[in-house]
C-alpha cells in the first residue's frame, strides 16, 4: 500500500494487522449494504407527485425481531469473534509477559520532556549498578529474543511507540508499565512518543537498533564496559535505574 | 441578546449566538492547524503576521499546542455543548412538550450567563503571560499541572471548564425537571418527540457524569495554586499523588461526553427522518430503548481511552468487551432509521440532505470505532490520527450536520422566516463531500501510524511520505472551512430576507407547529391537549378525511382512527401506536 503502515518486523505485529484486516472487510462490508439501502431509500422512495408513503410504525413484534436480529447476528459475527479473538492473543502473546524467559532482554525505560533513557542491565543482570549500559534516544535489541521493557517517567505521561512492531505503552509518572516486543529481523527502525507532553513532543523521537546476536552482545559488553569506567553516582540519570523486580 | 430573559426562546437564541461564534473560532483554529500540517514551518497566508508576528509568521511549537488545545476545548465545550443541548435544547423542549417555558427559568437564564462567564474566562486564558493553555483539550496531568503547564492560562483552562460544567448541571436539572413535570396534557411518555427523548437522556448524563470532571477540575486547580498533589508523582518533582487518578475522572465524565453531545442529535435526526420521509418513525419504542440502553452503558465502557496506560488486563478487557456490546443498541437505532426511511415518500429539503449526510458519516465513524475498541487494534492505532479521525467523523461531522439540520429545521420557528433552499444545499454538498474527504483520509493516515499533536510530522522518517496526504487533507479542510462561509451568509441573509415562514412549513405534527412562527412570549395561548404520537405522518385515515399526510399531536384523536364502521385491512388497523 503506498500509504500504508510501515513494514512490520515483528513477531506478533501480524496479529494487529489481521484484526485490522478483518476489521476492515467486515465493517466494509456492513457499510456497503448500509450504503446500498439509503440509495435505494433516497433514489426510489422519493415522495414523486402521487406516490404516498407506506403507513407502518414498524412496531409489531416481526419488526423488533428483524432488528434485534440483525444487531445481535453482527454482535456475534463480528464483535464476539474479534472479542474472542483479541482476548486469546492478550492472553498468549501481547500481555504474557516474558517474566521467565531464559533469553529474556530486560530494559529499563525512563521518559523524561523530551528524551528516552534505555538502560540495559549489564553482565550482572542487575540494574542500578556500575555495568549498566545506558543510551539515550537509541535503543539497542538482539534479533530474534524476547524484549522486556519496564517504563517509568520523571515528569509527564509520555507513551513509548513502536510502529514497525505495532505496540505501544504509556510511561507514567509514579507508576511503571510494561511493554515487550520480539524483532524478526535487524534493522534500524523508529520509535516514538504518542502521548502529546509539551512543547517538544514531536522531537522526542527515537531510533531502535536491531542487531544480530553476535554483534549486540559484543557491543553491550563493550558499552558495559565504558559505563562502568564512566559511572558517576551523582549523575541525574544514574537515580532512573530501580531494582527490576520492585517495577 | 445581553438581556437577562427568562424566556426559554431568548435564551435558546442567546446560546446559539456564544455557540455559533465560538464554533467560527473553533474552526478557524482547525483551519491554523492544517496550514502546520500542509506546510510544516512556513508562515501563515493572510493572517499570519497578525497572530504570530513575534515568529514572522510562523505557528511556533508552542502556539501550536495552544491552537489543538483550544481547537478541542472551544469545539467540545463552547461551541457544540451551547448550541446542540443549550440552543436546541431550550428551544425545543417546552414547545414540543407543549409548556409555557422551562421548570426554573431564572435557573435558565443563570445557566447561560454562567456560560457567558466560562468564555469570558477561557478567552482571558489568550493574553496571559506564558501563553494559552496548552495541555490538550484532554489536560493528561501531570502535563496540566504546574509541573508541564506553568502559567496562569493553564489555570484560567480549569475555571472556565468549571464555569462550563456549572452551567451544564444548571441546564440539565431544568431539562429533567421539565421533561418530567411540565407535559401538556395527555403527552405520555410515548408520544414525546424523539428530540425530547434524547435531551432527557443528555441531561441525566451531564447531572450525573458532568460534576465527576468538575471534582477533577477542582483538585487539579489545587494541584495547580495551591500546591497540592492530587495527581502529581514522578521522580523530578516527589509527589504522592496519581496521574492516572485524573485519567479516570476525565474519561468517566468523558466517555459520556460522546453520548451527552451524540443523544440530542440522534433525538433530532430520528424525528426529522420521519418528518421529511413522510413516514412515522419505524420502531418508535424501541429507538427510546436503544437511547436508554446507550445511556446506560455509557458509563460503562470509558476504561478504552485508557487501554495503554498499564490497567489490569482483567480491566482492560471487561472495558473492550463492554465497549462492543454499544454497539448492539447503536445498530438497532440505525436499522430503525434505515426502516423509517424505506418505503417513504421522501422530501429533499435541506434539513433532510443534512440528516441523510448525518446517517452516512455516523455509519462510517461509529464502525471505526470498533476498531479502537479492540485493544489489539488499539495498541497500534492509539494516539493516531485514526482516532483523530474516528471521533472527528461522529463528534465533528455527524454532530455538525445535526447541528445544521436542526437550524435549518426549526429556523422559521425561531425567526419566522426559512432558510435559502439553494444556498443550503450548496452548503450540504460542498460541506459532506470536504469533511468526509478530511476525516476519512486521517484515518488513513492514523493507520499509516501518524501520532496526533505532532508539529512536524516529518521528524520521523516513516511519517514523511505522508505529506501528500496530509496537504490533500488540508486543501479539503480549507474547503471545508470556506463552505462555512456560505452559512453564515444564508443565515444572516435569511434572517432579514428569507421567505416569511407560516404556523407549519413542514407539514409535521409536533406541538410547536402549531403556534405562530416565531411563537408568543409563553408559547401557548392554551394549553395543547395531546391525543397523538409526534410521528403520525401518512396514515391513510387522516389523508381520507384530512386530504393530507399529517395530522397534528394535538388534532382530534377520532381523526387518525379507522372509521367504526368496518375493519377490512389488517395493515391499516395499526395507526394506534401512542395510546
Amino acid at each position: 500500500m503506498p500509504y500504508g503502515p510501515p513494514r512490520d518486523v515483528s513477531i506478533d505485529g501480524h496479529l494487529v494487522d489481521g484484526a485490522f484486516r478483518y476489521l476492515t472487510v467486515a465493517t466494509s462490508i456492513c457499510f456497503a449494504i448500509v450504503v446500498l439501502v439509503l440509495a435505494i431509500a433516497v433514489l426510489f422512495h422519493r415522495g414523486r407527485a402521487g406516490r404516498v408513503a407506506h403507513y407502518t410504525h414498524g412496531d409489531r413484534r416481526r419488526h423488533l425481531a428483524l432488528s434485534l436480529g440483525v444487531a445481535l447476528a453482527l454482535f456475534v459475527g463480528i464483535d464476539a469473534v474479534l472479542a474472542g479473538r483479541s482476548l486469546g492473543h492478550l492472553e498468549t502473546r501481547f500481555w504474557a509477559w516474558p517474566e521467565n524467559a531464559p533469553d529474556v532482554v530486560r530494559v529499563e525505560v525512563t521518559a523524561r520532556q523530551w528524551a528516552w533513557v534505555f538502560r540495559l542491565a549489564g553482565p550482572d543482570g542487575r540494574f542500578g549498578t556500575r555495568d549498566d549500559v545506558v543510551t539515550m534516544n537509541e535503543l539497542r535489541v538482539p534479533v530474534g529474543r524476547p524484549v522486556y521493557l519496564k517504563l517509568r517517567s520523571r515528569d509527564v505521561v509520555h507513551s513509548l511507540y513502536l510502529p514497525s512492531f505495532r505496540t505501544k505503552s504509556d510511561a507514567v509518572p509514579g507508576s511503571t508499565t510494561r511493554l515487550w516486543f520480539q524483532a524478526r529481523e535487524p534493522g534500524s527502525f523508529e520509535l516514538g512518543c504518542a502521548q502529546h507532553c509539551g512543547v517538544s513532543h514531536y522531537r522526542m523521537r527515537g531510533e531502535l537498533r536491531v542487531l544480530p546476536s553476535e554483534e549486540w552482545r559484543l557491543w553491550s559488553n563493550r558499552a558495559s564496559e565504558d559505563g562502568r569506567l564512566r559511572y558517576d553516582a551523582s549523575a541525574e540519570q544514574a537515580a532512573d535505574a530501580w531494582d527490576w523486580d520492585q517495577g | 441578546m445581553l438581556s437577562f430573559s427568562r424566556d426559554h426562546k431568548v435564551i435558546a437564541k442567546q446560546f446559539l449566538a456564544l455557540g455559533l461564534a465560538f464554533l467560527a473560532v473553533g474552526g478557524f483554529m482547525a483551519m491554523l492547524i492544517r496550514w502546520q500540517m500542509a506546510h510544516p514551518g512556513a508562515p501563515v497566508p493572510l493572517v499570519g503576521h497578525v497572530l504570530f508576528g513575534a515568529s514572522g509568521g510562523i505557528i511556533s511549537p508552542a502556539a501550536y499546542t495552544s491552537l489543538f488545545t483550544m481547537h478541542g476545548t472551544i469545539m467540545i465545550f463552547f461551541a457544540v455543548t451551547p448550541i446542540l443541548i443549550g440552543a436546541f435544547g431550550n428551544f425545543c423542549i417546552p414547545l414540543m412538550i407543549g409548556a409555557r417555558d422551562m421548570a426554573f427559568p431564572t435557573l435558565n437564564a443563570l445557566s447561560v450567563w454562567t456560560m457567558a462567564a466560562a468564555t469570558a474566562v477561557l478567552t482571558a486564558s489568550f493574553f496571559v503571560p506564558l501563553g494559552a493553555p496548552s495541555a490538550g483539550w484532554t489536560a493528561y496531568a501531570t502535563l496540566s499541572t504546574a509541573v508541564g503547564t506553568p502559567g496562569l492560562g493553564q489555570t484560567l483552562w480549569v475555571v472556565a471548564i468549571y464555569l462550563n460544567g456549572t452551567s451544564s448541571v444548571m441546564g440539565a436539572v431544568n431539562y429533567i425537571t421539565t421533561i418530567i413535570r411540565e407535559r401538556a396534557p395527555g403527552m405520555t411518555w410515548f408520544r414525546l418527540p424523539l428530540t425530547v427523548w434524547g435531551f432527557l437522556m443528555t441531561s441525566i448524563l451531564n447531572a450525573l457524569f458532568v460534576p465527576v470532571l468538575a471534582a477533577g477540575m477542582v483538585l487539579l486547580f489545587f494541584d495547580r495554586v495551591f500546591g497540592t498533589q492530587f495527581f502529581i508523582a514522578g521522580s523530578t518533582i516527589k509527589g504522592g499523588g496519581d496521574p492516572i487518578l485524573y485519567q479516570h475522572l476525565f474519561w468517566l465524565f468523558g466517555h459520556p461526553e460522546v453520548y451527552i453531545l451524540i443523544l440530542p442529535a440522534w433525538g433530532i435526526v430520528s424525528d426529522l427522518l420521519s418528518f421529511f420521509a413522510r413516514k412515522p418513525a419505524y420502531g418508535y419504542r424501541v429507538t427510546v430503548g436503544a437511547f436508554c440502553a446507550v445511556t446506560a452503558l455509557s458509563s460503562l465502557v470509558y476504561g478504552h481511552h485508557m487501554f495503554t496506560t498499564g490497567m489490569s488486563p482483567l480491566l482492560g478487557e471487561s472495558f473492550m468487551v463492554l465497549t462492543m456490546i454499544i454497539s448492539v443498541p447503536a445498530v438497532v437505532l440505525f436499522l430503525n432509521w434505515l426502516g423509517t426511511l424505506w418505503r417513504g415518500a421522501m422530501r429533499l429539503d435541506t434539513p433532510m440532505l443534512y440528516c441523510l449526510g448525518l446517517v452516512f458519516t455516523f455509519g462510517v465513524g461509529g464502525l471505526t470505532g470498533l476498531f479502537l475498541a479492540d485493544i489489539v487494534a488499539d495498541l497500534y492505532l492509539h494516539d493516531t490520527y485514526f482516532v483523530v479521525g474516528h471521533f472527528h467523523l461522529i463528534m465533528a461531522a455527524a454532530v455538525l450536520l445535526a447541528i445544521f439540520a436542526g437550524i435549518t429545521f426549526w429556523f422559521p420557528k425561531m425567526f419566522g422566516r426559512m432558510m435559502n433552499e439553494r444556498l443550503g444545499k450548496l452548503h450540504f454538498w460542498l460541506t459532506i463531500v470536504s469533511l468526509n474527504v478530511v476525516f476519512g483520509l486521517q484515518l488513513v493516515i492514523g493507520y499509516a501510524g501518524m501520532q496526533r499533536r505532532l508539529y512536524d510530522p516529518s521528524v520521523y522518517d516513516f511519517l514523511r511520505p505522508l505529506l501528500p496526504l496530509n496537504q490533500l487533507i488540508s486543501r479539503a479542510g480549507f474547503v471545508l472551512g470556506a463552505a462555512q462561509l456560505i452559512f453564515v451568509f444564508n443565515f444572516f441573509w435569511s434572517l432579514w430576507r428569507g421567505r416569511v415562514a407560516g404556523e407549519n412549513p413542514w407539514e409535521v405534527g409536533t406541538l410547536e407547529w402549531t403556534v405562530p412562527s416565531p411563537p408568543p412570549h409563553h408559547n401557548f395561548e392554551e394549553l395543547p391537549v395531546v391525543h397523538h404520537g409526534p410521528h403520525e405522518l401518512g396514515n391513510p385515515f387522516v389523508r381520507a378525511r384530512l386530504g393530507r399526510d399529517w395530522l397534528g399531536q394535538n388534532e382530534a384523536p377520532e381523526l387518525a382512527a379507522p372509521p367504526p364502521a368496518r375493519s377490512d385491512e389488517p395493515e391499516a388497523a395499526e395507526p394506534e401506536v401512542a395510546s
